[in-house]
């Protein structure tokens, strides 16, 4: 279990957004400490995307703080952020169609490694051919490595969408509706690999779903966003029978 | 790509540069002429697969950088400046320019950087045709030397193949390292490739110089090939054949640029028959081509080896 002195590793603090008139993220605060598995629920709509856009410099934020490891990193850039250890996988599927398998792999690992100069009179892999391999079977995608990624089925591809968010060994991972089109049985075994993550590397999650089992089975605490606000925060169970998350998003 | 394909297409790319050699001795000089200039189509075309067929950067651009390629070396060789120096000169020259031409890319895709990179070739030929003191405007520069040991025809040649096989072993050692995956990236997606760390800005930044700096290499060695240079071989129409170079021989493709050049070069002498239908025929092709196969020429020969193997 997660310890209450676990030290905090992301914080959003009064986060705003606006299109328009519209307040997508309306205020949110809330931390998430090492070694969780923080999962973000809330109708369509709500503004989850939004705050993961905020949260990782896709979009800059109207108002308020994003701080990682206590440190503010309000609107750094996504590819500054990812080389502080954090990654994540976007809402659609998003591989690189015309590269191999194994090459997806290699490239979300390789400019963590080393200066660009070097990388350029390195190993053409830059030496992570065996990490990749094994991450190809972490993922059970050995047999399609050296497929294109368009060739995948829509479930492969998302296994590979999700292993490309791993390679490079992230201290906090964003996940964002991961079980989304992925069959059963796929899914068991994907909850499986989460959890050796978190448990193993001791990788921290922030997973926004709607699958409610999904959610149930694998986060150690849940929040709950309609129109832009937390309206719940707590344990899976507290939340589910919140009477205002029911109202909100769950239905009776 | 397996570490055996890779090989075998810069096997291909250099057998074919030694049987370029080869049949040389066979041919008048006009064919000597048509295969040097050959030699430049592809080193101009494989710098425009690399920024617009791996990096997904279109550019209207290249036919600019070729002709500044082409103007340093005809300006600074009878200064005594060396070939080799001038080359080099033109190549830096171009890199430069070509981050700069790197900047919009950053802000805007597609038709609109199209339109961007076509500013730059108009703005690069109206500076030679209007710049006299400079470039000779429509004048143009002649009695362009050839550099010592290379002044015969079929000397030149072998420069020029020369040249061409040191920049296919630059292209493909690049386009084989972390950078050539990084470049691929930016064209398949740029979003997630962020997300992954990879320094979108300075990838294409790197795409739009090096491809640049290739043109320069190709205008340095035209001008000591014709001899003679004027404004009008690198406006806009050079940019969108050598365009239909890399598109046509397979865009993205590493011996994509070596075939589109020679259809480049080839047709027009094989189609002379035709007289002014000949671009309508030319057109017409390209058309079908694209129709039936928008891989290309290399795409459509792989199409078919792999269906071959498949019945096999």
């Amino acid at each position: 279990m997660i310890g209450p002195d676990a030290p905090t590793v992301l914080e959003a603090r009064d986060l705003v957004r606006s299109f328009g008139a519209v307040r997508a993220v309306d205020g949110i605060s809330f931390a998430v400490r090492e070694g969780e598995i923080l999962g973000v629920i809330g109708p369509n709509g709500s503004g989850k995307s939004t705050l993961f856009n905020c949260l990782l410099g896709q979009l800059l934020p109207s108002a308020g703080q994003v701080l990682l490891d206590g440190r503010d990193v309000t609107g750094m850039r996504p590819a500054a952020l990812n080389r502080l250890g954090v990654s994540r996988t976007f809402q659609l599927l998003q591989v690189f169609p015309q590269l191999s398998v194994r090459d997806n792999l290699i490239l979300a690992g390789q400019e963590h490694v080393g200066s660009r100069i070097a990388r350029l009179f390195g190993s053409p892999d830059a030496g992570l051919g065996a990490a990749a391999d094994r991450m190809l079977g972490l993922f059970r995608l050995e047999a399609l490595a050296a497929e294109m990624a368009a060739s995948l089925s829509y479930g492969q591809q998302k296994l590979l969408d999700a292993a490309i968010a791993f390679m490079a060994g992230p201290r906090l991972v964003l996940l964002d509706e991961p079980a989304g089109g992925v069959n059963p049985t796929l899914l068991a075994g994907f909850r499986e690999r989460l959890r050796a993550m978190n448990t193993e590397a001791g990788a921290t999650f922030v997973v926004i779903e709607h699958n409610m089992e999904f959610v149930m089975s694998l986060c150690t605490r849940v929040i709950c966003i309609a129109q832009g606000k937390i309206i719940a925060n707590g344990a899976p169970a507290a939340v589910r029978a919140d009477p205002a998350v029911i109202e909100a998003y769950l239905g009776d | 790509m397996s570490h055996a394909r890779h090989a075998a297409v810069l096997g291909a790319a250099l057998a074919a540069l030694v049987l370029a050699g080869l049949v040389s001795f066979a041919l008048q000089p006009y064919g000597i002429y048509l295969l040097s200039l050959w030699a430049v189509y592809t080193i101009a075309a494989t710098g425009l697969n690399l920024t617009l067929g791996y990096a997904g950067q279109v550019s209207l651009a290249q036919a600019a950088f070729v002709g500044i390629g082409a103007y340093t070396t005809a300006l600074l060789m009878p200064h005594g400046v060396p070939f080799g120096v001038s080359l080099m000169l033109g190549a830096l020259g171009c890199f430069v320019l070509g981050l700069g031409l790197g900047f919009p890319a950053l802000r805007v895709q597609g038709h609109y950087l199209a339109f961007v990179t076509l500013a730059l070739t108009t703005l690069a030929f109206l500076v030679m045709r209007n710049e006299t003191w400079l470039t000779g405007g429509i004048g143009g520069i002649s009695n362009i030397r050839r550099p010592a040991g290379f002044a015969s025809g079929r000397g030149y040649e072998f420069l020029c193949l020369g040249v061409l096989a040191c920049v296919t072993l630059l292209a493909w050692w690049l386009l084989r390292s972390p950078w050539g995956r990084a470049f691929m990236a930016l064209r398949e997606n740029p979003m997630r490739a962020a997300s992954l760390g990879v320094d979108v800005r300075a990838y294409t930044l790197l795409a739009f110089a090096i491809g640049a700096a290739l043109g320069g290499v190709a205008g340095a060695l035209y001008a000591p090939l014709v001899q003679y240079i004027e404004p009008s071989p690198f406006s806009l129409d050079f940019s969108l054949a050598l365009l239909l170079m890399v598109v046509v021989g397979g865009s993205g493709l590493f011996l994509g640029p070596f075939l589109g050049a020679l259809v480049a070069v080839l047709l027009p002498e094989w189609l002379r028959f035709l007289q002014d239908y000949y671009l309508v025929i030319y057109a017409a092709l390209v058309i079908v081509l694209l129709a039936l196969c928008p891989e290309g020429l290399i795409g459509l020969a792989e199409r078919h080896l792999f269906r071959r193997k498949g019945r096999a």
